[in-house]
């Protein structure tokens, strides 16, 4: 996606824009093999925006979340966050940037992600004390306050993680994302490891404080229903590729890439389910020309291993694209 | 503050009530920590003195433990060795603990060089046997207490790396490392605040079984005459000054001295585990 | 809850009441459970984590823990109580005719041997009593029965893949080898206790495509436990609901999931994302769970998070109403059956 392409979508600035980022894990034991779990992935974010973000175990989600978060240097590529490249700053530096309070981000198990030595009320005030100027006194109102918008009375605050419940604990991982106001907003997750009825709950919890907040959200969940209701738009990716992106009502119910449509036709009560054959290929030093897709997919041809597919328009909408060779809009 | 240093008491409480061997374990170590700091003063003899007169008798009501070769009261030399023998333990355990527990957390962190010249310097010193080593600082260094402790401690030393890089390399891909990132710690931060508590509770049951073997390690350099200097009280002299007269007769000469050495070793080991639930709030309810 | 069908059950479990004695209290895990399996069915059993799903299951097989103590009711198998029977019973019926698969399948596989080993270990042990399977080249026939097994998991490559150790197969591989150990020796009831938590939606649609298979293939009755009421109806014949330790509801799954008629199943149907739902629609289930260690536990434990709940709800335990199969133990049902239709159990 190039540039120009990009910006002439947009009438607001983006908040976030990813450009042809690259990951690259050198992989052990094997001098010149690399791992690549993000390849060439733009997108963009614009302020107040909910981006949802689907693919399976080992698409390279994760990869791409941690990079955005600046947990992880990327390999190639830019990540423009409020007009400033982010990754001029290396990650190992970035905990003390300026800009660390304006992308948080909330983790898939609320017991893994919080320290089991720190009481709630420590771990929501921590980022306060380290990015922000408040003082101590400013540090505790504010935890009071957030603690109520996420819904967990003051009494559990001084509470260790061992002694909350799975719900507690989400509230927990959300409240101390907040709490230093950020502007992007990263959910890795954040219902999965939670009961169903639990699972509502935050769901909505999540959906009122961005329309409360005016918070962008980057939605990253295996879940297609979860993903459905909280996002704008959503983006699919296979094996480190972005393989199609568009407004979420729309690619859920028109899929236009043979995985978006095998995807989406594995939630229970969708009816036929599209098979993939065979296993995920590796993601260990892919072919550059040929469709990750290739070899499972039900469409697959010889244009195919000649040349990778690149996102395209799909039908008239040109927030809806697709990287495949043989698109049947339906 | 005072909320908090209120539940740890309670927590202390509950820890020590809850299994009768901890509750052992702590009468004894509060014993030991007692005759270690008021010994001096109560002992009925000077432990120093010596009465040719009154050579290797036998326990009695007026020598409870008996006397040594050289008339000494050994009641009063065993509860004066006490603060000897603790105050090395403590001060060789306390110092391989600061040293060993920030190099291990930072070469399972860090990984790198870090790793690299941490487990070089540990597996130098787990190359020779210990004991040996030692002996060895000790000659070369010479017979003051302080080298016996920097000995111990040195020689301690891998064990406190081991359990802190085997804690940081579980840790190190936590989720609660990564967010501790987000917060905006460092890694000298995240190393200092957030790893080196959770390492606490097992290192804190390498610290007790540490405590065993450094009394262990200093009495057994003084009974070969590497360690404590004569006329000074510690456990391993008394063991070694008594240990000819064995086959004369004289059990009690090294009876009693190597009875307080099992009871201290015994202690702190059973210790232990009380030492880890006390430092570990997963166990608190 | 009654069945029509003239063939005795498979597994019938009546009245089954179990508690846990912990050092904080008695639990009461589970009470007063009815449950039947037929031949070749498959049920499904949902309810929130903490229901007492797994622990029943546990009961049945005798894996429950030290502090269970199983208080009133029967589990009978094959004519056979397990709840009354003896450890070395136990011990051959399970892997051979009951087996069972568990949630994480990286973890319930044992790291340190290639997973053929671990299929050749349960199928050695229940070929103990057949006799003609004994003999010199036990071994090279055990070996090839474990790579069939592989082969029929759908598993590639199954003779390179039977010196595989865990860790070096992908979640989803790792079920089905788990599956393939269960059903080595051709068991006539699976269970599954959350057997696709935690895998992805195309890993899940395929590991229960091939559970099922497997099922109707081999007339294999299966128990399915699982939190996610959707997944439950989409492959199961029949669903049972728990709710804190008691059966609230069963019936044909199509039907229970369009007709619900206990207020909790109609609950945890709402607070699922289907894909018409809308972020408004889900009505999440109020309350928790009621803690079971409280001795003055209400007479329908859903009371206090229900809101038809009344007096007699607190009081009187309701009976279970039956309306063809379908069966709700509640005194205000949802789609109330007439007088004519109902009949007590």
């Amino acid at each position: 996606m190039s540039t120009t392409v990009l910006a002439s979508l947009n009438t607001t600035t983006p908040l976030l824009q990813v450009e042809r980022l690259h990951k690259r894990f050198p992989v052990t034991g094997r001098r010149d093999s690399f791992l690549h779990a993000v390849e060439d992935v733009s997108l963009e974010i614009a302020p107040g925006e909910s981006l949802g973000l689907v693919g399976e175990s080992g698409c390279g989600k994760s990869t791409l979340v941690r990079l955005l978060a600046r947990l992880h240097d990327a390999s190639e590529g830019r990540i423009v966050f409020g007009g400033e490249d982010l990754c001029e700053t290396p990650a190992l530096r970035f905990a003390r940037s300026t800009k660390r309070h304006a992308i948080q981000m909330v983790f898939q198990d609320p017991t893994d992600s919080l320290n089991p030595r720190y009481t709630a009320r420590q771990t929501i005030a921590e980022p306060l004390a380290l990015l922000s100027s408040m003082g101590v006194a400013e540090q505790r109102a504010r935890v009071q306050e957030v603690a109520a918008q996420v819904g967990l009375p003051s009494e559990l605050l001084d509470r260790f993680p061992h002694q909350l419940s799975g719900g507690q604990k989400a509230r927990v991982g959300i409240a101390r994302a907040l709490a230093v106001q950020p502007e992007l907003l990263i959910l890795d997750e954040p219902t999965a490891a939670l009961d169903v009825s639990v699972q509502a709950v935050v769901l909505q919890l999540l959906q009122r404080l961005r329309r409360e907040l005016g918070l962008s959200c980057l939605f990253v969940s295996h879940d297609l229903n979860v993903v459905r209701l909280l996002t704008d738009r959503v983006a699919v990716m296979y094996l480190g590729r972005i393989v199609e992106v568009g407004p979420s009502d729309q690619v859920f119910r028109h899929p236009q890439h043979p995985y978006t449509r095998a995807l989406v036709s594995s939630i229970p009560g969708q009816g036929p389910r599209i098979k993939l054959a065979g296993e995920v290929a590796s993601p260990i030093d892919p072919p550059a020309q040929v469709c990750r897709l290739y070899g499972r997919c039900p469409v697959g041809q010889d244009l195919c291993t000649r040349q990778t597919p690149l996102l395209r328009t799909v039908g008239n909408d040109a927030r809806h694209k697709a990287a495949c060779h043989f698109l049947q809009p339906t | 503050m005072s909320a908090q240093r209120s539940t740890w008491w309670s927590h202390a409480r509950h820890v020590i009530g809850d299994n009768p061997v901890t509750l052992v374990a702590a009468v004894l170590f509060a014993l030991l920590a007692v005759l270690a700091l008021i010994g001096p003063f109560i002992v009925p003899y000077d432990p120093l003195a010596s009465k040719a007169e009154s050579a290797l008798q036998p326990p009695s009501a007026a020598h409870w433990f008996g006397t040594d070769a050289l008339g000494r009261d050994i009641f009063s030399r065993v509860v004066v060795a006490t603060r000897m023998d603790l105050g090395i333990a403590v001060s060789s355990v306390v110092l391989s603990f600061a040293v060993g527990v920030p190099l291990g957390l930072a070469a399972g962190f860090l990984g790198g060089w870090w790793e690299r010249g941490v487990t070089r310097l540990s597996d130098t010193i787990m190359a020779f046997p210990l004991f040996v080593l030692a002996m060895g600082i000790v000659a070369a260094l010479g017979n003051t207490v302080g080298n016996i402790v920097l000995a111990t401690a040195l020689i301690n030393l891998p064990f406190y790396i081991r359990v802190a890089r085997a804690e940081a390399n579980i840790r190190r891909e936590a989720g609660w490392v990564e967010a501790a990132r987000l917060s905006g710690n460092s890694d000298m931060r995240i190393l200092a605040f957030h790893l080196f508590p959770n390492a606490l509770p097992p290192a804190m049951v390498q610290v007790s079984l540490n405590m065993g073997w450094a009394i262990l390690n200093a009495a057994g350099l003084s009974f070969i005459g590497l360690g404590v200097r004569p006329p000074q009280a510690e456990w391993g002299i008394l063991v070694a000054e008594g240990a000819q007269f064995i086959v004369s007769g004289e059990w009690w000469v090294s009876l009693f001295p190597g009875a307080a050495l099992m009871l201290a070793v015994f202690t702190f080991n059973l210790l232990g585990d009380a030492l880890r639930d006390l430092f570990d709030p997963r166990r608190r309810t | 809850m009654t069945q029509a069908s003239t063939q005795p059950p498979l597994l019938e479990v009546n009245g089954l009441s179990l508690e846990f004695r912990t050092r904080s209290g008695v639990v009461h895990a589970l009470e007063g459970i009815n449950l039947r399996i037929q031949r070749g069915e498959i049920v499904g059993l949902v309810g929130e984590s903490g229901s007492g799903k797994s622990v029943l299951s546990y009961a049945m097989l005798g894996i429950s823990d030290a502090a269970a103590r199983v208080t009133s009711g029967s589990a009978v198998f094959g004519g056979l109580d397990l709840i009354k029977a003896d450890e070395p019973t136990l011990a051959n019926i399970r892997g051979r005719e009951i087996s069972m698969i568990f949630q994480s399948p990286r973890t319930a596989l044992n790291p340190i041997r290639p997973v053929g080993r671990q299929i050749e270990d349960v199928l050695r042990r229940h070929a103990a009593g057949d006799v003609h399977q004994r003999g010199p080249d036990l071994g090279q026939n055990l070996r090839q029965r474990a790579v069939q097994a592989l082969r029929e998991v759908a598993i590639s490559d199954p003779e390179r893949r039977v010196k595989a150790y865990p860790f070096e197969m992908s979640g989803g591989m790792c079920q089905r080898v788990m599956i393939a150990l269960a059903l080595a020796c051709r068991p006539a009831l699976l269970i599954a206790d959350e057997p696709t938590t935690g895998l992805d939606v195309t890993t899940q649609a395929a590991v229960m495509d091939l559970i099922t298979d497997l099922a109707r293939q081999r007339q294999m009755a299966a128990l399915f436990i699982t939190h996610d009421l959707a997944l439950a109806a989409d492959y199961c014949d029949r669903l049972v609901v728990m709710h804190a330790g008691h059966v609230v509801e069963s019936g044909p799954a199509s039907e229970l999931f369009s007709r619900p008629r206990h207020p909790y199943t109609a609950r945890l149907l709402s607070s699922t994302p289907g894909p018409g739902t809308t972020l408004e629609d889900l009505k999440p289930v109020p309350g928790n769970l009621p803690d079971l260690r409280r001795a003055e536990l209400p007479a329908c434990r859903f009371a206090e998070r229900c809101e038809q709940a009344d007096d007699r709800c607190r009081r009187e335990v309701a009976p279970v109403v039956v309306q063809g199969t379908h069966a709700v133990a509640c005194w205000h049902p949802l789609h109330a059956a007439t007088p004519s239709e109902e009949s007590a159990v």
